[in-house]
């Protein structure tokens, strides 16, 4: 029992600390300590810096080219990331596809894939959810039909996806697709990488309730694949999706992310005079005591996986608490401004924007969006509810 | 960072897991809680396995452990719901030996870990709630040595200890006493606890006393977060055999034709009781790790954990109730002594609402768990 982390792995922290210091730009990093609008170029911007050093796969091993850092480090280098005012990496490729196309890709699909994922050079998209299709993800109906003509072996695309995130800037998606309808729904799946510039594929914006157009939906009409783009075997598309989940599960809690947050609630507090309301830093008091408690959950899980050790049972926890804790505080940081959250001037979530923000304070013009914005952290990646039900299976059986 | 633990600790664990289950049985702690909530026998059993003596350096005769020991302990006796006073042991180890002079050190760790001599923290009085700084308990200086007066409440078997460590006020600052039970102008009465287990109240007239510090409040925090975190662990062990008894009722009690662990309200509700578990066994393990840090630090993390363990333990017991069904109101059923106990630790060495008040007075800027 040690709380402490090794001199190595000080060293370790303070040398990614001095890299993103010396890396992350300015002007990126002010939007997301302010919670400001971030184009598609901010975050292709800093994926590209992360290439270029060889970290955006940070996750990944040396044989393919990432760091092989192991759990903790891993950590280390998502917090200073967060810390610093980093945006989060957009997953979708370095840290969904980019696995299962190691594990169950040929030695063509890595060698023609992974480099662009490596380098941020290829925007990636999520095909997973459909309109009929949300915790059900398994009841999925795009269907992909085997067709071998003078084009050569290829599958034909038809259906929709859904919540597509960020799939307006998308290049490739990687989907789940039905190629059979027999036996157990799980067995009919097959995970497919479309081109989205191929004929057929259509993208239209979802607008949230935040104003923003973070997600997207996404059509296949009649779109041809090469069967080549085709990872792994036919109809076994839904282990490989399995396998995704098992991966990066302390990610999810975003516990460090979190912890720039609090900062941030705590610096909002002060400026609209509820810091020294005791029933109001009460609750901020209650949050930070569940952000430690979040974080030293995650700990847990990193040193039983430095360790080998299997940590199935609290892991899954881990997002059902991360998504809770992260509707708190924007909630808080929504309440501390009261009604000067209210005002909706969507030029006002701009960088450098010069307009007067009712009561002066424009740092509070995104507090509400992000508020309404979070609800969708109990909600995606296995709603809190379906998370429960695996976490009381191992539990009571 | 490391949270797995050594061979010697999970022998200690082994240990105390193995007297709790052979010589702790239901039915032995319901006769020690009918014959006055305390039973000196057990007690001198836990010290036989070195258990009172923990905190006790090697040199002064104990086995000169630390936190998580203390913590490993606690967690086992923990899941056998034990009514003797361990914690007060940890408390006596930790003060007399970080801050007592020789001669009280050398007549009383012996003693202490031979189980000879039961010394119990006694500080709790009517207008003071959960403060530490200052008391109404007065010290007396003479040419004869220390006296004190004052009334304490809710003493751990009061009337069955030895010695207590009284704080009192000397000269206007706080300063920490060991009082002998039987030393003129001492009574102490006697009471059972909700948990099943003794309390007492304590009457002191100008009672003869030895001085262990006159830095008390130093003195005084460092006991009550040895006690806290003792606290912390004890409550984990509590709230996962409680989650155990739970699961393994809701596997058996049959209704509507089926087990009633295939209802998913009810398992929603076990998979809260698992996040607040491992959300409290998580901030156990930082609260001990941290007993050792310089005191300001200490004092944050522990007033933290004790946030956190206090809405577990609410949490964990009155699901436990509530999914058991009536068979948990029940005094004959397991469950409901469970429950009580979780109940009273919430409420020991500071409730959740006191500790949370700590949390909001001491936050900083940043925060996490190495700040």
């Amino acid at each position: 029992m040690d709380l402490s982390f090794t001199p190595d792995e000080q060293a370790f922290r303070e040398e990614i600390r001095a890299w993103v210091k010396a890396n992350l730009p300015d002007d990126i990093a002010h939007k997301v300590h302010n919670a400001l609008r971030l184009t598609r170029d901010d975050m292709q911007r800093w994926a590209k810096i992360l290439g270029k050093k060889g970290w955006l796969g940070h996750g990944w091993t040396k044989e393919f080219g990432g760091p092989g850092w192991n759990a903790v480090q891993k950590h280390l280098f998502e917090e200073e990331c967060a810390l610093a005012g980093a945006p989060r990496v957009v997953p979708f490729g370095p840290v969904m596809v980019a696995p299962v196309i190691m594990a169950f890709g040929n030695k063509e699909q890595q060698e023609r894939f992974l480099p662009g994922i490596a380098s941020g050079e290829v925007w990636w998209s999520q095909g997973y959810s459909e309109p009929g299709a949300g915790s059900d993800l398994a009841s999925l109906k795009c269907k992909a039909e085997r067709v071998s003509d003078e084009l050569g072996d290829h599958f034909v695309v038809n259906g929709q996806k859904t919540w597509t995130t960020l799939g307006q800037y998308g290049e490739w998606i990687f989907c789940l697709v039905r190629t059979s309808s027999e036996g157990k729904p799980q067995t009919g799946i097959s995970f497919l990488l479309i081109d989205m510039t191929s004929p057929g594929v259509s993208v239209r914006p979802i607008k949230l309730l935040d104003g923003e157009c973070e997600v997207n939906e996404v059509w296949f009409d009649n779109v041809k694949v090469p069967a080549e783009n085709l990872i792994g075997e036919e109809n076994k598309g839904w282990t490989y999706a399995k396998y995704l989940l098992g991966h990066e599960r302390t990610n999810i809690a975003d516990v460090n992310r979190t912890k720039r947050e609090l900062e941030r609630l705590k610096r909002i507090a002060k400026t609209e005079g509820v810091w020294d309301d005791a029933r109001f830093r009460d609750q901020i008091a209650l949050l930070e005591v569940d952000v430690v408690a979040l974080e030293m959950l995650v700990l847990r899980v990193l040193s039983a996986e430095k360790s080998g050790k299997n940590s199935l049972d609290i892991a899954g926890l881990l997002k059902i608490r991360g998504s809770e804790i992260q509707q708190r505080y924007s909630e808080l940081m929504m309440l501390a401004a009261g009604p000067y959250s209210l005002p909706f001037i969507e030029e006002s979530m701009e960088a450098g924007w010069q307009g007067d923000f009712p009561g002066e304070v424009t740092a509070n013009a995104p507090l509400a969006s992000t508020y309404f914005n979070m609800r969708k952290t109990t909600i995606y990646g296995g709603s809190n509810e379906v998370q429960r039900n695996i976490v009381a299976q191992t539990v009571l059986g | 960072m490391d949270f797995d633990f050594s061979g010697d600790q999970e022998q200690l664990r082994d240990a105390v897991r193995k007297w709790v289950d052979k010589g702790y049985s239901f039915d032995r702690r319901r006769s020690i809680t009918a014959a006055g909530g305390f039973d000196r026998a057990a007690y001198k059993e836990l010290a036989e396995l070195g258990l009172t003596g923990l905190y006790v350096n090697d040199a002064d005769g104990g086995m000169g452990m630390g936190p998580t020991e203390g913590m490993v302990m606690m967690e086992e006796l923990g899941r056998g719901i034990v009514l003797e006073p361990l914690p007060q042991a940890l408390i006596a180890g930790g003060v007399l030996g970080g801050y007592a002079p020789a001669e009280l050190k050398d007549t009383w760790l012996p003693r202490l870990t031979s189980g000879d001599a039961l010394i119990v923290l006694a500080h709790q009085e009517r207008a003071l709630r959960y403060k530490l700084a200052a008391c109404a308990t007065a010290a007396m200086h003479s040419a004869d040595g220390w006296t004190v007066s004052g009334t304490k409440n809710v003493v751990p078997v009061a009337d069955y200890a030895d010695a207590f460590i009284v704080p009192a006020m000397a000269d206007g600052k706080l300063a920490l006493f060991l009082v002998e039970r039987t030393a003129s102008g001492v009574s102490a009465s006697g009471y059972l606890t909700q948990d099943g287990g003794r309390a007492g109240d304590l009457t002191l007239e100008a009672a003869s006393a030895q001085l262990i510090t006159l830095d008390g409040q130093t003195a005084l925090e460092h006991a009550v977060d040895i006690g806290i975190a003792a606290t912390c662990a004890e409550a984990v062990g509590v709230m996962d055999k409680t989650l155990l008894i739970t699961t393994d009722y809701m596997n058996t009690r049959k209704q509507f034709g089926v087990v009633i662990a295939t209802f998913q309200a009810l398992r929603h509700r076990v998979a809260d009781m698992k996040m607040q578990l491992e959300l409290g066994r998580s901030m156990s393990f930082y609260a001990s790790l941290k007993l050792n840090a310089p005191a300001p630090e200490r004092r944050a993390a522990l007033a933290r954990a004790k946030v956190q363990l206090g809405q577990s333990m609410r949490f964990v017991g009155q699901q436990a109730v509530q999914l058991h069904g009536g068979i948990a109101v029940t005094d004959e059923y397991i469950a409901s002594h469970y429950f009580k106990k979780l109940t009273q630790l919430e409420m020991t060495f500071g409730d959740t609402l006191h500790h949370l008040g700590e949390v909001s007075n001491r936050m900083q800027d940043t925060a996490g768990v190495f700040a």
